[in-house]
């Protein structure tokens, strides 16, 4: 899937994948991946700049810690983010919702003779 | 996950050539990079750790994970808006912060020297009747600039619509405030010196115009980089 397929919601989709634990930036790519079972394969490096915007927006906290002898951003969730995840579940759902009836085949009418 | 790591000397040159692609396209000096390097840096060698796990010998690993990335100048626009938001919003905080440390020092400067001697506005000169609104007005436009500049890199980003541009407008227009109100502190005092330069208290006429001048300095150089930054941006 292509970023353009994804623009306007990938913070979601960022946000839902740091909701059950903190992650670093390839390990969110990762579960991006296997969550998606392929589907969604984004220029990694893409990832990292949308990370940050949404920690400025205070939707997600960073701090840098050393794993494995390598230090890495470790990104996790803050309460705004929840609430801002909440909302975009209930946005999609209505949105996909109104797609899905929208694109749902009609039987054709029959016109008069 | 954690792989086993790549050996060091394979993946650094690599590396090093790709994060320098990407840095060469963000505004900033290499310090305000620091950060994004290192994180993107452990992203590239966690990649390769992964890419040798699956397989790869180390040199190829470096250079799948590198292609894992993606273009230099698409993860480089991605930043662009990002590393702006951040020098923008310091640059509008330094004023912020410093105009009215400044506007103290001015303020003792004319308690001290009488300017005022019955602390009436008719007790000043005609060029003080002048010059002072003049100052207050640029200090308010700094103080607008630079709180609209601080509020759209912050939190308020939230609901704000994304406008990259601006956040260093904003912060621009706050640095030539902070000129102006600087610039018209000091002509007044070049007024004084010209006119009655007998009743100026020295020491705090000295730094208070030491202070003005460096914060204009600094904020001419801020207003200049954030009027080029926007200009860079989208």
């Amino acid at each position: 899937m292509r970023a353009e397929t994804l623009k306007g919601h990938l913070d979601g989709i960022l946000l839902a994948v740091l909701e059950p634990e903190p992650r670093h930036g390839y390990s969110i790519m990762e579960a991006l991946r296997d969550r998606s079972a392929g589907q969604v394969d984004l220029p990694t490096g893409t990832v990292y700049p949308a990370l940050h915007r949404l920690e400025r927006a205070g939707l997600v906290r960073a701090s840098w810690s050393t794993v494995g002898g390598r230090r890495r951003r470790v990104y996790e969730l803050t309460p705004a983010g929840r609430r801002a995840l909440d909302t975009e579940r209930s946005t999609w759902r209505d949105f996909s919702a109104a797609v899905t009836a929208l694109l749902q085949p009609q039987p054709l009418a029959v016109s008069p003779q | 996950m954690n792989w086993p790591s790549t050996p060091a000397p394979v993946t650094q040159l690599p590396v090093d050539r790709y994060l320098a692609e990407v840095t060469a396209r963000l505004p900033g000096s290499p310090l305000a990079h620091r950060d994004i390097v290192a994180e993107l840096r452990s992203g590239i060698l966690d990649a390769t750790d992964a890419h040798c796990a699956a397989g790869l010998p180390p040199a190829e690993a470096v250079q799948a994970a590198i292609g894992e990335f993606g273009d230099p100048a698409q993860v480089a626009d991605g930043f662009r808006t990002e590393v702006a938001a951040g020098l923008a919003r310091r640059a509008a905080l330094v004023v912020l912060v410093t105009g009215p440390l400044v506007g103290v020092l001015w303020i003792v400067t004319a308690a001290a020297s009488h300017l005022a001697p019955h602390h009436q506005w008719a007790d000043l000169s005609p060029g003080f009747q002048v010059g002072v609104p003049l100052v207050a007005v640029a200090a308010g436009v700094t103080a607008c600039g630079a709180l609209f500049g601080i509020a759209a890199t912050g939190r308020l980003t939230r609901w704000l619509p994304a406008l990259p541009r601006r956040a260093p407008g904003a912060a621009a227009v706050a640095g030539f405030g902070a000129i102006g109100a600087d610039a018209a502190g000091l002509a007044l005092l070049g007024v004084q010196l010209a006119t009655a330069a007998g009743t100026l208290s020295p020491w705090p006429a000295a730094a208070a115009a030491a202070a003005s001048i460096a914060r204009l300095v600094f904020a001419r150089r801020a207003a200049l980089r954030c009027l080029a930054i926007r200009a860079g941006l989208t």
